[in-house]
């Protein structure tokens, strides 16, 4: 028995979230230009602020190339095919969720995400985006009650224009890259979190993407807030159904602890990855990035990366405010043709500022999975420490495994320190385990969720089972 | 600077080469400028015996044209470095080749230029061909003391069962540049070891690059690179796997003083015919100013599951609690810490060929009388 | 104890093995009743791990001939965690790491393998931990070293001590334990010698595979077996053991001699 090929067999497990949902959809139509930004600010009746921001991101957007340095083969993307603006039809803005069209509380439903009443996840409130619209937030008023807002982004333009004014767009700026220009021009939805001075936030918060339409881009921009004290924890999902053609999903995530704030945000990301042969699936090219302003601060971004055809994301931490700190712990799981390019910027300006990385790579099939990250100690970074740790799994020798981590360091008093392993599921450690009774599957899947131990441990409880399972779900299989 | 010498002066370089200069925006190149050449005195050098007048060592001989015009290139080729803008150059200069035969043990060579202060480029080239089952031991010592550019290609074939130690000693001044390519070819078997220490360039570019031609090789690597004042050292190494079973053992070591700027970038690639490669790398920096800087990119690529691939990289200061050690040991902080680099660079310069020590290595590297 | 009544558990014929190309099993013929103790001895390199791998299934090792019979049924055509299930059970000359795996958490799955094939209900997290605690009293460890990773940075001993606490817990009926005493000092020897005894009874066998007497002297064996070259070349009581540790094995190179085959390959 060859361990490489049934190991191989194990993780081509068939996508479970690839269906359609029938619903009717209002649609603008496909291409790129200032009327579509014009659009699509008039479709959500938003305040000129934000329509100036639209149109500058355009304006530099139109100047930019598309990157192609990270290598990722895919074939060209034509920005005029992709609609940029689709929403379920339904009747204007939902009092309760008695008046949200059954099937897409259906929809959530099957996808493991009830939004009614009763069959609410406890002690997390979820906010359900459907192609480009928000069409459900739940928990909100209780939430309310400690000050804490928690909505989509199209509402807190309308109802906390001010906090959307101050702070969208500081911490990626519309010129950031071509992805975010983009996104600055068209987003359509997201999240906004704002959690007031000395709140410690009393649920989970989670957001949950669904691309449904074939053609449509998913532009959502997220934008958390953390003010003085203030503390929450933040998970977002994403699925999309099986098409053949490519859909792009470039997002925008942006954090903000003030002083002795903090924000742990977690992603599982399971978009529709194309099949054996490499067709279909999401481009997932999203730019994800929190800033410590404040003393003792601290963004923690948790990942476990799973699907899409192609994935570009560097969640990153400006670590500015003295003691402030930053952690990024990821599991990327690619197969078939696969590829990501993830990784993490730790950029250390303040004093005494922390970073810890942990990167766990699984590469099967003829996938290719890159860790690419910069952890840059500026001059003032005095007493600043990184440690960093990436690891990749290979299974099968079709698949790539690189590492890319770069270092740069103008502070002597600042430690960086990068430790980096390959290996594989030895045929001896499979035996040892079965040799106790544990059959092949669950040995395997026991020793994947082992190599991505320290990351797991890292997502909120009410998920970590989830991503464990999700892994399991990838890995799950028949035996030969 | 003037303006004026900058346009009059940049396109000799170019010119010679037949490629402009490489600009920043190229990746192989973003960290490192080569401004400094931009003042070179727009002439060849003529280059001296590095030999000395010394006749060849025992089992050393030369090889005439004949012989060696059909291998010059090869190692070149095979580790991906022809289009490499300083191979260009070097092989523009034309330089005379230096094209040697190693059957046996032979005793260990040296070879020494120095540029001394000479203004203009000297252009160097070195062709050792190990034949199956032979070994050498083989110092090249590298000085300048002028407002010139060494340019150096050493170009190896190790033979099955061929082992080379070679040691690159390269002791410049703030005005000098040097730019090195290393080019190996190892067939099944072989050993290589491959020791360089640079120290004192205005600006270094050192370019180690070797490919196990199927793999089943022994590969040795030690680098020290040490900058101060306006220094910049540069080394992009590469090391490739033809085939299963090689074996790679790397340790760069960086010291960063003054407004020194250290780059280092450290390729592996293991392809799918790799399988069963053992791979390390090690990239430590001492970063001892607040105005110096380090850059390091190790770069692996893998596509072999039943690999042994590994790399580290630190940049810090000396240690902390092995400063203490010494202090409390009644050793003043001073003393300690230059206990303790004398260390950090003498794991690496230890492993220079032996004929290495009479250069001083060490009491020249750190400018101390010991 | 030996009571020629006892089912036979295990009944080895002419087995052959091979690793690789590499014939390393060469007829070994070995049958264990239930009650009973077995000591199998010999150079380094005779085969007496091999042996122990191929019982247990290890996907390495090829058997070209021969057959092994366990309580009555075809041992080879099962997968190893079968066996195990069943309680065959191995503890490894050289058990490995497998870091990230909690050890706490294989330990419960395997019980459970164990205890389903038993048709027996499956213990929850606490049901188990209850279990583990008792258990780890038989080898004295630590319970600290339930949190870490699956022998991960183990030391030589705490790794055969491991080994004896899923011993404990998965109650096998015949036990192999291949060299479970080296690595141990004084007093861990005298507790796994315990915990064995203690393991030991009437309906399960045991069989040691050790270089000392030292061993034998706090587990007696009702057989000692040399091995050498491959095959089982001496069988006796456990006076053997102790003409061995007096004598060497210089007298094997004459026993393989006369038999015409080749001397035993050293490791
Ligand atoms: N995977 C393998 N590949 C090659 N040779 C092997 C392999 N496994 C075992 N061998 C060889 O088979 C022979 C028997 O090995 P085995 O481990 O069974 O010996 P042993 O009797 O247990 O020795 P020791 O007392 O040292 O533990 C040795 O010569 C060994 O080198
Ligand atoms: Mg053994």
């Amino acid at each position: 028995m060859s361990t490489a090929a049934t190991v191989g067999d194990l993780v081509s497990q068939p996508y479970k979230y690839g269906f359609v949902t029938d619903i009717q959809t209002e649609k603008i139509a496909k291409g790129l230009s200032e009327d579509v930004v014009r659009l699509i600010s008039a479709k959500k009746e938003e305040p000129s602020f934000l329509l100036d921001f639209r149109l500058k991101a355009y304006q530099q957007w139109l100047k930019m190339e598309e990157p192609d340095w990270a290598a990722l083969g895919h074939p060209k993307i034509d920005y005029q095919e992709i609609i940029y603006y689709a929403a379920p039809k339904q009747k204007d803005k939902k009092a309760s969720l008695d008046e949200v069209d059954p099937k897409l509380l259906e929809t959530f439903e099957k996808l493991g995400i009830p939004l009614s009443e009763q069959k609410r996840l406890s002690n997390v409130a979820v906010d359900a985006v459907f192609d480009s619209v928000s069409i459900a937030t739940t928990y909100k008023e209780k939430l309310a009650e400690h000050g804490v807002i928690f909505c989509s982004i199209s509402e807190a333009v309308k109802e906390h224009a001010v906090l959307v004014e101050r702070y969208l767009g500081t911490v990626v700026p519309t010129s950031d890259n071509y992805f975010a220009a983009l996104n600055s021009a068209v987003f359509s939805d997201g999240s906004f979190v704002f959690i007031p001075k000395g709140v410690e936030c009393p649920m989970e918060l989670s957001t949950y993407f669904r691309i449904n339409s074939a053609d449509t881009g998913q532009f959502e921009r997220t934008l958390i807030v953390a003010e003085e004290g203030a503390s929450v924890s933040y998970l977002e999902g994403c699925t999309a159904p099986m098409f053949d053609t490519n859909q792009l999903h470039a997002a925008v995530v942006e954090l903000v602890t003030l002083d002795d704030a903090s924000i742990k945000y977690s992603t599982v990301q399971n978009w529709y990855a194309g099949d054996e042969n490499g067709v279909g699936g999401i481009y997932n090219f999203v730019t994800k990035r929190g800033q410590c302003r404040g003393a003792r601060s601290k963004i923690s971004w948790t990942q476990v990366e799973t699907g899409s055809a192609i994935t570009w994301k560097y969640p990153s931490c400006v670590l500015q405010g003295a003691d402030s700190v930053g952690e990024f712990y990821s599991v990327a799981l690619t197969n078939h043709r696969q590829q990501a390019d993830t990784g993490t910027k730790m950029i250390h300006l303040g004093p005494r500022t922390r970073s810890t990385i942990v990167s766990k790579g699984i590469s099967a099939g003829h996938s290719s999975n890159s860790y690419r990250g910069l952890v840059q100690m500026g001059t003032k970074a005095i007493g600043a420490k990184n440690y960093s740790q990436c690891d990749s799994m290979l299974i099968g020798d079709r698949a790539a495994a690189n590492t890319y981590p770069y270092i740069r360091s103008q502070q002597p008093d600042a430690s960086v320190e990068h430790e980096a392993s390959t290996c594989r599921i030895s045929a001896d450690q499979l035996f040892y385990l079965q040799s106790r009774g544990i059959g092949f599957e669950e040995a395997v899947s026991m020793m994947v969720s082992g190599f991505c131990r320290d990351v797991f441990n890292q997502l909120p409880m009410e998920f970590a089972a989830e991503a464990d399972k999700l892994l399991a779900l990838k890995l799950e299989g028949s035996v030969g | 600077m003037p303006l004026l010498s900058v346009e009059s002066q940049l396109p000799w370089l170019a010119e010679l080469a037949g490629a402009p200069l490489p600009n920043r925006r190229e990746e192989a190149w973003r960290f490192t400028d080569l401004a400094p050449l931009r003042d070179l005195e727009p002439t060849l050098l003529p280059v001296v015996d590095p030999l000395g007048g010394v006749p060849l060592p025992k089992g050393v001989s030369r090889l005439d044209p004949a012989e060696w015009a059909p291998l010059l290139d090869a190692s070149l080729v095979a580790t991906g470095s022809e289009a490499a803008w300083p191979v260009g150059l070097n092989r523009a200069a034309d330089p005379q080749v230096l094209a040697l035969r190693v059957t046996g043990e032979a005793d260990p060579l040296e070879l020494a230029w120095d540029a001394g202060s000479a203004k203009g480029l000297a252009a160097l080239r070195v062709l050792l061909v190990l034949e199956p089952g032979s070994s050498l031991d083989v110092l090249q010592v590298v000085n300048s003391s002028g407002a010139n550019c060494t340019s150096l290609i050493t170009e190896v074939l190790l033979a099955e069962n061929a082992r080379l130690n070679l040691g690159v000693l390269a002791l410049g001044h703030g005005m000098a540049s040097l730019l090195a390519h290393v080019a190996v070819k190892q067939e099944p078997g072989s050993a290589l070891s491959c020791t360089t220490a640079t120290a004192g360039w205005g600006l270094v570019r050192l370019e180690p690059r070797v490919m196990q031609s199927a793999g089943s090789a022994q590969t040795r690597l030690r680098g020290l690179q040490m900058v101060d004042g306006q220094q910049l050292a540069d080394t992009h190494s590469f090391m490739s796997f033809g085939g299963p079973a090689g074996e790679l053992d790397q340790v760069h070591k960086v010291v960063a003083n003054g407004s020194g700027r250290s780059v280092f970038n450290g390729a592996v690639k293991v392809p799918q015919a790799a399988q069963q490669t053992n791979a390390s790398q090690l990239s430590r920096s001492l970063l001892l100013s607040d105005r110096a800087r380090v850059d390091t990119k190790p770069e692996l690529e893998i596509v072999a599951d039943d690999v042994k691939c590994a790399h580290g990289a630190t940049v810090s200061q000396l240690q902390a609690n092995e400063l203490f050690y010494l202090q409390s040991r009644g050793i003043g902080a001073d003393q300690a810490a230059h206990l303790l680099l004398r260390g950090y660079c003498d794991e690496v310069l230890r492993e220079l060929p032996a004929m290495a020590s009479a250069w001083h290595p060490l009491a020249r590297l750190l400018g101390d009388g010991a | 104890m030996i009571r020629s009544d006892a089912p036979v558990l295990l009944e080895i014929n002419d087995l052959c093995a091979r690793v690789e190309d590499q014939p390393i099993l060469k007829g070994v013929n070995l049958t264990i009743r239930s009650g009973e103790i077995h000591a199998v001895m010999g150079r380094n390199g005779s085969g007496k791990s091999t042996l122990s791998k191929v019982l247990a299934g290890h996907p390495a090792y090829t058997v070209t001939a021969g057959s092994v019979l366990y309580r009555g049924e075809n041992l080879l055509e099962l997968a190893p965690e079968q066996r195990a299930r069943t309680g065959l059970f191995l503890g490894f000359q050289y058990p490995v790491e497998i870091a990230g795996v909690n050890n706490l958490e294989f330990l419960r799955v395997a019980t459970n393998a164990r205890r389903t094939e038993q048709g027996l209900d499956e213990l929850d997290t606490f049901a188990f931990e209850d279990l583990v605690r008792e258990r780890l009293g038989v080898v004295q460890m630590d319970p600290a070293f339930l949190e870490r990773g699956l022998n991960e940075g183990f030391s030589g001993g705490e790794k055969k001590r491991n080994e004896i606490l899923q011993m404990a817990l998965l109650e096998p009926l015949v036990a192999i334990l291949d060299e479970t005493d080296s690595g141990l000092d004084i007093d861990a020897l005298r507790i796994v010698a315990g915990g064995v005894n203690q393991l030991a009874g009437p309906d399960n066998a045991t069989l040691l595979v050790t270089h000392y007497q030292r061993l034998l002297d706090l587990i007696t064996p009702d057989y000692v077996h040399v091995m050498a070259a491959g095959r089982i070349l001496r069988t006796g009581g456990k006076d053997l053991a102790l003409e061995l540790e007096r004598d060497g094995y210089d007298w094997v190179d004459q026993e393989l001699a006369r038999l015409g085959a080749e001397p035993a390959e050293v490791g």
